[in-house]
This record gives structure tokens, C-alpha cells and sequence, in this order.
């Protein structure tokens, strides 16, 4: 066992929660440590070429390593769930989590990561700021947010328009241009314009999402540059990824990564301390660091393993709530035979709101991805179809293919919780439960419909509608839910962990619910503001 | 955003007695699918692809189909339009679809597995509809073969 010289802040995680928690405190000079398992791509990053995905496919002949993977493991033919998208450069974001994070659970099946940058480096950068609406019930407002909002915006680089969706998604002073959309997305944009009156009258507004992805140079970072590999490589950095701001933070010479290093447990020593103990990933021994206070942002799950274990509350029920998540494949009418330009970006194109209520009340937001670069087999796996003619037409209506991401606001109920179970061999488990009501599935199935009603006057046709499972949202959050009451396993407005002296938690295990938008850009901001409050107590 | 999970199960190598049926299966499906014979280096792939991907015995109902179609390969587009509805994702589909990929990734092909736009909707709406008036034909005496194939195993 090895003991490290104190520093002010241990950091443990390096996602999006992580690194921007760190960098108020680093920035304002405090000692920072930040612990983290740490995996990278050590394969396919350096295989990619840096060229647009059309003419790569064209011209690399060794492309099917990193499209199909050298274990073929871009090939996948189970049940569509979490991280169905991951193509193998990404797939190191899970490296190792089956064995390190088990799960043991029927209906609850999460993405978890232990990788440099967390699940951070394989998100779609969806970033729309949460409403005031959508902040009901958290003990933080959306004044307490608004600045943390603006620094992130610029720290990480986010894009959007000032269009209908304002009321909805808001927008930060340092929100840059909207990306360019690719023709199907703009001529359902054409379309929503001619119809915009009735449609916002049913409640249907479209507009530019807000996205971690750059449409100016920003931060040493390119602007996208349209070549439709988003999916597979970070070529340009136009894509927020933690990474980047890893890279700034290790210019500080008061910050210090120590990796494959998988955190256990902590403890609050009389002296004032905090004392971590980790276990070295590659080693196997264990080992103490010593900080004035500990930022717990691990990911939620990882986080609320880590509080569960250090509190010795093994087979304690926390309360969960995960983003219901459901992919319709729609096919865009207004495009069928036309030409489509081939320079495009891959991520969401467009961004719905369906809010019958209007903004003040709880809406439903979907994003819009075309289908391109993930190929064409992966399509034609799910088409009972002969393959040879299935091969036809899906090249033909692929280019009026798309894919709308709906994600339902989720609330804790007793049918949502996790606890920890100790194991004598190996690692303990998360053992998670999750049902949605049918009160829950039917609001869920209403609004669908409602969708689907407002997409078939914007002549895009549903095909069909797939849900991937309770867990596939990869939106994980509300184990230790920021409450007003000084309350076990909950966390101040501020996030710390209430009856703890110096321990907080950055990451979505604060969140009591989760409104119908992802998560990670509102973490960030949130992480931020938790950053800002500990250097507060460590200047006093 | 449509792809899936993991790989079944991962096999050292695929064992060599198959590796020359694997081996056929790989023209027969390039064939099948771009018109094409694939080169020795795709034929490889495949092979390996078929071991890291289906190292598991198959069931009796997929071991009759790809028996039946290594005596008759004639018949592959029958028996994949015949098992296009089978209930869980028979091996023979799922081979197709590595066959596919493997072609997809490969640009040799890039001209048959493409993406194709601007060919006006006449011409789309005829060559959907072609496509899809063989593809009837072929599930409707497909079905009746795999069944006929498969009869005794279920
Ligand atoms: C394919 C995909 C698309 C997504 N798209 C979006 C989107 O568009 N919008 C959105 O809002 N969200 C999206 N998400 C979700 C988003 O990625 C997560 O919300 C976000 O990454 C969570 O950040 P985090 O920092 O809390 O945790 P994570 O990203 O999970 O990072 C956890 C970190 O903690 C470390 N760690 C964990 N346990 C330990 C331990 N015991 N000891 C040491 N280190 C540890 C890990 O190594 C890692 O660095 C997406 C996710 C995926 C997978």
C-alpha cells in the first residue's frame, strides 16, 4: 500500500462530469489529482485516414479493419440495445466494465465506461440546456445554472440557431452558428416551413439542435468539415470530446492524472482529510491518496458503486431513473429519387419539440439523424427481405432514410432502484431494477403516436419503431439526488454528499429526474457550478 | 444508430475441415449478393469472420438449410428468401450479412453496396418495384423449400 502527497482536490473520473468539474479548480491554481481507469483506442485511431467517408470507402483498402474491427466486432447480430451505435474505434469507451462494473439485473442493461474521457468519447454531443420547465423539483434553478452554462458553452464549443426551439432549448451567448443539415434534413425543413402555423398549433416545432460540435474554429479545435465520419473518427476535434479539455487541463502544472487507477473506496479521516483508496488496474495492489476534498464523478453508476461501498451500504435500495428511449426509422417522402449532397456531418440533423402543452410544461425532444455512414448491411440485417433484393432497395431509399431519436422524460417511482452487492469473488455488483408503469408506457406510447401523426404531414412515413431497452438511453442519473433535506444518500444543492464534510459528486447521480433531453451538456454545467462552490470552501 | 452488441462467441480459428466449405460459401455469397467472385483475400476474411463469429454448434434447423445449400448452392437465393422470416436469426442470414459487410468493406465494391440518389422517381419507383415483385416471388417458393428442407428438425 502506497501513500501520495496530499493535494488540495482528488478528481475521480475523467468524462465530461470529471474534467469540467477540475477546471474552475485548476484553473484558480488549487492542487488537482484526478484519478481514472483511463483505457484509450490503441488500434484503429491511427488506421483511419483523414479523408471524407466517400472517398475512403473508395480508396482504403484497409478500411474493413476499422469499419468491420479486427475481431469483427462492428459486427453484431443481437437484440438492437445501449451502445447499438458504437462502431469499433468507440468501442473502447466499455473496455473492461463487464468485469471491473458487473450489472446484475432482468430489464436494466447500461453502457458504462472506463475509458479516458468516459462515455464522453462516443456521445452525440445532443447539448440543449435544460428549461426552466424541465428543472422542476431539482433544488437548483435555472438562474443557479445560467453561468455555468455560458462557460461550458465555451469551453466545450456548442452550436445551434436561434429558430423556433428557443423556447425549448434556450441558448448561450457563446453558442456558435448551427452546423450546415444535409438535404433530407432540409427538405423536411422546407417542408415544416410551408406548414409551421398548424404544425406549432398541434404542438410540433422543429428546429436546429444544439450540438458539442463545432461550426467555427474554436479552442484549437477545426470546424466540421462535413465528411461524414463523426461516427469513426475525431479527425479535426469538431466533435466535443472531454479529451480536449484533458489536453488543457495537463498544460496546468497544478493538475496531475494518475491512470489504471479503479477507485473503491474513500474515508473522512478526524485530521480533516480525505483518504481514497484505489487499486491499480494493471498491478493488482491498492494504494491511498489524500486530498482536502474529494469530487466523486465516475459516471453515475460508477459513482453511486463507489459511495455505496465507502458508506459499507451494501443491499441499500437507491432510487434510478434512465431517459425511456425508442427509435423510429422513418423514411423522408420528400426526397425519394432526388440527389442528396454528400458532404454532410453525422449527427443529429434536425431537432423536434413535441409540446402540446407548450414550453412551460413538460415537452418531448427527438433528434433526427440520416443514414449513411454506419452502412448498409447493418440496415439490411433487420429486413426480412431476400438479401440481393434487399440490397436494391435499401441502396435506393437509403438516401431518404432516417432515424428519429425520441427520448421520454423518466421520474424515480418504487419500481426504479439500484443496490450494491458485495461479491467474495471478483467485483461487487449494481444490482439494478427498472420498470416503467403502464401509466408511463401509455403517456409513452401517446406522445409516439402524436409524433408519428405531425411526421406523416411533414411526409416522413414511420416504418417502424424499435425500443432498445430500459437502459439504452445511456442517460443514467438520480442514485444520490440533490435534496433540500438533509437526508442519507442525497446530496446538497451544492452536491455534496449530505452528512460528509468535503465529499461531492459531479456527475448525473445528483439529478432527481430527468426531463425529455439528454443529460450531459446540463452535468457539465452543473459540474462546473460544483467546482466553482469547492473553491469557494477551499479559498475560506 | 442501428448496428448492434457483441459477436456470439469468438473461436481461436475456424477448424480446417470447414474452412474449404467456408471457403465456398464465400464465391457463392459474393456471387449472390454483387454479381462478383470475390478475391482469395476476402475469402480469407470471411473464414476468419466465421470463426470469430460462429464458434457455436448450429441447431438442427440451420445445419439442414446449410447442408442442403452446400449440395445445391443453386438454391441460395431461395433458402435465404425462405428463412428471411424464420423466427431468431438464422445462420445462414447472419452469414449473409458477414458476406455483405466484408463486401461493403472493400472497395472493390463500393459501386455495388453505395448508397444511390437522383435517379428521379420513375426509375426508383420501377426498380423498387421490380425488386420487390422478385423478392415476393422468391419468399412465396422459398418458404416451401425451407420448410421442405427443415422438415423433421423443429
Ligand atoms: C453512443 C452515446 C451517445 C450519447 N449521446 C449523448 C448525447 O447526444 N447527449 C447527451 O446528453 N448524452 C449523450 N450520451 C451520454 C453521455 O455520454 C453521458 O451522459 C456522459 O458521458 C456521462 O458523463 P460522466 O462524466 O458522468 O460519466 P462517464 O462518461 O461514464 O465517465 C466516467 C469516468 O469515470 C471513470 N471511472 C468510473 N469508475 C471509476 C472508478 N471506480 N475509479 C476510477 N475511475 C472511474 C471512467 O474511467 C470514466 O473516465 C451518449 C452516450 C453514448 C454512449
Amino acid at each position: 500500500m502506497t501513500a501520495d502527497a496530499q493535494v488540495d482536490v482528488i478528481v475521480v473520473g475523467s468524462g465530461p462530469s470529471a474534467v469540467n468539474a477540475a477546471y474552475p479548480l485548476v484553473e484558480a491554481g488549487f492542487t488537482v489529482r484526478m484519478l481514472d481507469v483511463g483505457n484509450r483506442d490503441t488500434t484503429y485511431e491511427k488506421l483511419i485516414p483523414d479523408a471524407g467517408f466517400s472517398e475512403l470507402r473508395r480508396t482504403d483498402a484497409q478500411q474493413y479493419r476499422y469499419l468491420l474491427g479486427d475481431e469483427f466486432e462492428g459486427i453484431g447480430f443481437g437484440h438492437t440495445g445501449a451502445g447499438a451505435q458504437l462502431t469499433p474505434p468507440r468501442q473502447y469507451v466499455c473496455k473492461d466494465t463487464e468485469r471491473l462494473q458487473p450489472i446484475a439485473s432482468q430489464s436494466f442493461f447500461p453502457l458504462q465506461s472506463l475509458a479516458e474521457g468516459g462515455l464522453g468519447g462516443a456521445w452525440g454531443a445532443g447539448s440543449p440546456p435544460f428549461s426552466k420547465a424541465d428543472l422542476a423539483g431539482f433544488p437548483i434553478s435555472l438562474e443557479d445554472l445560467q453561468p455555468h452554462y455560458e462557460v461550458v458553452a465555451d469551453r466545450i464549443g456548442v452550436s445551434g440557431a436561434r429558430d423556433d426551439l428557443m423556447p425549448f432549448l434556450g441558448a448561450q451567448f457563446a453558442m456558435q452558428p448551427a452546423v450546415e443539415i444535409d438535404s433530407n434534413a432540409e427538405a423536411i425543413l422546407r417542408r415544416y416551413a410551408t406548414h409551421r402555423g398548424s404544425l406549432n398549433r398541434t404542438g410540433l416545432f422543429l428546429g436546429h439542435p444544439r450540438i458539442a460540435m463545432l461550426s467555427r474554429p474554436h479552442r484549437g479545435r477545426e470546424a466540421n468539415r462535413y465528411r461524414d465520419m463523426d461516427f469513426w473518427s475525431d479527425a479535426g476535434k469538431s466533435v466535443y470530446r472531454p479529451r480536449w479539455t484533458l489536453d488543457e487541463l495537463r498544460a496546468f502544472p497544478n493538475f496531475s492524472i494518475v491512470s489504471r487507477r479503479l477507485v473503491r473506496t474513500f474515508e473522512e479521516r478526524a485530521d480533516g482529510d480525505v483518504v481514497v483508496h484505489a487499486a491499480n488496474v494493471d498491478g493488482g495492489g491498492t494504494e491511498q491518496h489524500r486530498a482536502r476534498t474529494l469530487v466523486l464523478a465516475a459516471g453515475t453508476l460508477g459513482t453511486t458503486r463507489i459511495v455505496l461501498r465507502s458508506l459499507g451500504l451494501f443491499d441499500r435500495r437507491v432510487p434510478i431513473v434512465c431517459n425511456p428511449h425508442s427509435y423510429a426509422a422513418l423514411l423522408d417522402l420528400n426526397t425519394l429519387g432526388q440527389p442528396v449532397r454528400d458532404e454532410r456531418h453525422s449527427m443529429a440533423q434536425f431537432c423536434l419539440v413535441h409540446a402540446p402543452e407548450g414550453h412551460l410544461r413538460p415537452f418531448t425532444v427527438g433528434h433526427f439523424y440520416s443514414y449513411r455512414s454506419l452502412l448498409l448491411f447493418r440496415l439490411m440485417k433487420d429486413n426480412p427481405l431476400p438479401f440481393r433484393e434487399s440490397l436494391t432497395i435499401m441502396r435506393h431509399l437509403a438516401p431518404s432514410f432516417g432515424v428519429l431519436i425520441l427520448q421520454h422524460q423518466d421520474h424515480p417511482t418504487a419500481d426504479k432502484h439500484c443496490s450494491l452487492v458485495a461479491s467474495d469473488v471478483g467485483e461487487d455488483r449494481l444490482a439494478v431494477s427498472y420498470d416503467l408503469s403502464v401509466r408511463e408506457q401509455a403517456q409513452i406510447d401517446a406522445i409516439e403516436a402524436d409524433i408519428a401523426r405531425g411526421l406523416r404531414r411533414l411526409r416522413c412515413l414511420k416504418l417502424k419503431t424499435m425500443r432498445p431497452g430500459h437502459a439504452a438511453s445511456v442517460h443514467y442519473a438520480g442514485t444520490l439526488p440533490m435534496s433540500a433535506k438533509d437526508e442519507e444518500l442525497t446530496t446538497d444543492k451544492h452536491g455534496r454528499l449530505h452528512r460528509t464534510r468535503a465529499i461531492y459528486v459531479a456527475d448525473g447521480s445528483v439529478f432527481p429526474s430527468l426531463p425529455s433531453k439528454g443529460l450531459t451538456f446540463t452535468m457539465m454545467a452543473n459540474a462546473d457550478r460544483i467546482g466553482c462552490h469547492v473553491r469557494s470552501t477551499l479559498r475560506a | 444508430m442501428v448496428a448492434t452488441s457483441r459477436p456470439r462467441t469468438i473461436a481461436a480459428a475456424a477448424p480446417h475441415e470447414d474452412a474449404a466449405l467456408l471457403r465456398h460459401e464465400a464465391v457463392w455469397f459474393a456471387r449472390y449478393l454483387v454479381d462478383a467472385i470475390p478475391e482469395a483475400a476476402l475469402v480469407e476474411r470471411y473464414v476468419q469472420a466465421n470463426a470469430r463469429l460462429f464458434a457455436g454448434p448450429p441447431t438442427a434447423g440451420d445445419a439442414a438449410i446449410l447442408a442442403f445449400l452446400h449440395a445445391h448452392p443453386w438454391t441460395l437465393a431461395l433458402l435465404d428468401a425462405g428463412t428471411a422470416f424464420a423466427h431468431g436469426a438464422p445462420l445462414l442470414r447472419q452469414k449473409l450479412v458477414v458476406m455483405m459487410a466484408i463486401l461493403e468493406a472493400t472497395p472493390d465494391f463500393v459501386d455495388q453496396t453505395s448508397q444511390v440518389d437522383g435517379v428521379g422517381l420513375p426509375l426508383l419507383a420501377w426498380r423498387l418495384g421490380r425488386a420487390g415483385a422478385v423478392a415476393a416471388l422468391k419468399l412465396v417458393t422459398g418458404t416451401a423449400l425451407a420448410a421442405v428442407v427443415t422438415r423433421g428438425t423443429r
